[in-house]
Formats: C-alpha cells, structure tokens, sequence
C-alpha cells in the first residue's frame, strides 16, 4: 500500500488540473488572484492571461478550480470565446 | 459615441503593399462617419487552429469612434466579400485603452 501511495504522489495525477481525484490535502486559494490591486484586465488580447484559465485542449477552467469570482469568470469566458474566434489560443 | 476594436486577419502571402492598401481602403470608409484613434500591425502570427486552410495570418487591428452603426455593417460587409481575408472581429466598448499594446513586441 505504502508503495502504491508513493507512486501516486509521483505521477502527475495531480498535476492535471480537471482531475476528479484531486487529494484533499491540496487547498485552493479562496481570493480571487483577478480582483486584487493592480490585478491584469481582463482582454482578449491578452494572451499570456488567458492561456493560465485553459485546459490543455482549449476548454475553459471552472471558478471552482481557478477560485476566480463570478463577475470575473464571465468577463474571462468572453475573453477566451473572442481569442478564439480570432485564433490566437 | 461608441467605441469599437476591429481586427481583422488577412492571408499570409500579402505583400506589404497589399496590406498597406487594404489599411487605407477600410480606414477611408471608417472615416467617412467615425474617427480613428488608433491602427496597430501586429504582423505574422500563428494561428492556433487552421482557418480556411491556413496556419498563419497577418493581423491588423483598428480603435475609432462612430455615432452610427451603419459604418461597422459596412465595413464588416465588404470584408465578408473580401477574398485576402480570413476573419474579422468587432468589439464595441465604453471606454478604450489606448496606451497598452499586447502585440507591440512582434511588430518589429
């Protein structure tokens, strides 16, 4: 069993983050990381932002993984439909 | 007033001429009835997708000033005829900002 666990903990399991068997012991930050001071805005051009709150095939993250807010999030799935519309993600 | 973004995405064989040309003939029908405030090049790029059979394009972006709708149905009508042309996208806005360039860095 020990084995096992140490495996676990070396493969990237956990690493993906739309996994379901995410380990409980990995706590998420509550604040969200778009609404501080100073925080990047929210555009379709920029890409290097954009690029954080997308899976690896292009699908949008849920808040409950990025803990962005509400009113954020819907500015965010906006901004990922227009970059792609224009094929810069 | 109303703001607009327009980008559009032209062929990756365009010569720069053709691109220059394709500049003015969209911004003298923008200026008919607006103002621009701003035509970045952002060059080159990669597309993450292929478009209508192509990997790369040439993105130009517009920032201007219009009371009427009339002139974005125009511009975006001929661009749909337009053959050097992938795809086009207007946002419309409250306020623009003018200064931040994401793309500055390619359009060397």
């Amino acid at each position: 069993m020990r084995r096992d666990k140490k495996k676990q903990r070396k493969g990237s399991g956990y690493g993906n983050k739309l996994s379901l068997f995410q380990k409980p012991e990995v706590r998420f930050k509550k604040n969200c990381p778009l609404s501080i001071k100073n925080a990047p805005a929210v555009d379709y051009k920029n890409i290097k932002l954009i690029r954080r709150y997308i899976s690896d095939t292009g699908k949008i993250l849920p808040s409950r993984i990025t803990s962005v807010s509400q009113n954020k999030q819907r500015q965010l799935a906006t901004a990922i439909k227009r970059a792609k519309i224009l094929g810069l993600v | 007033m109303a703001f607009y973004e327009h980008t559009f995405i032209g062929k990756q064989d365009l010569s720069n001429k053709e691109v220059d040309n394709l500049v003015n003939k969209y911004s003298e029908i923008i200026n008919k009835s607006g103002k621009i405030l701003k035509t970045e090049k952002w060059g080159l790029l990669n597309l993450a997708t292929k478009i209508k059979k192509n990997r790369k394009g040439i993105f130009v972006h517009f920032k201007f000033e219009t009371e009427k709708d009339k002139t974005v149905k125009e511009v975006e009508e001929k661009l749909t005829v337009d053959n050097n042309i992938i795809r086009y996208l207007t946002v419309k806005y409250d306020k623009l900002d003018l200064k931040k360039e994401y793309f500055a860095q390619t359009t060397k």
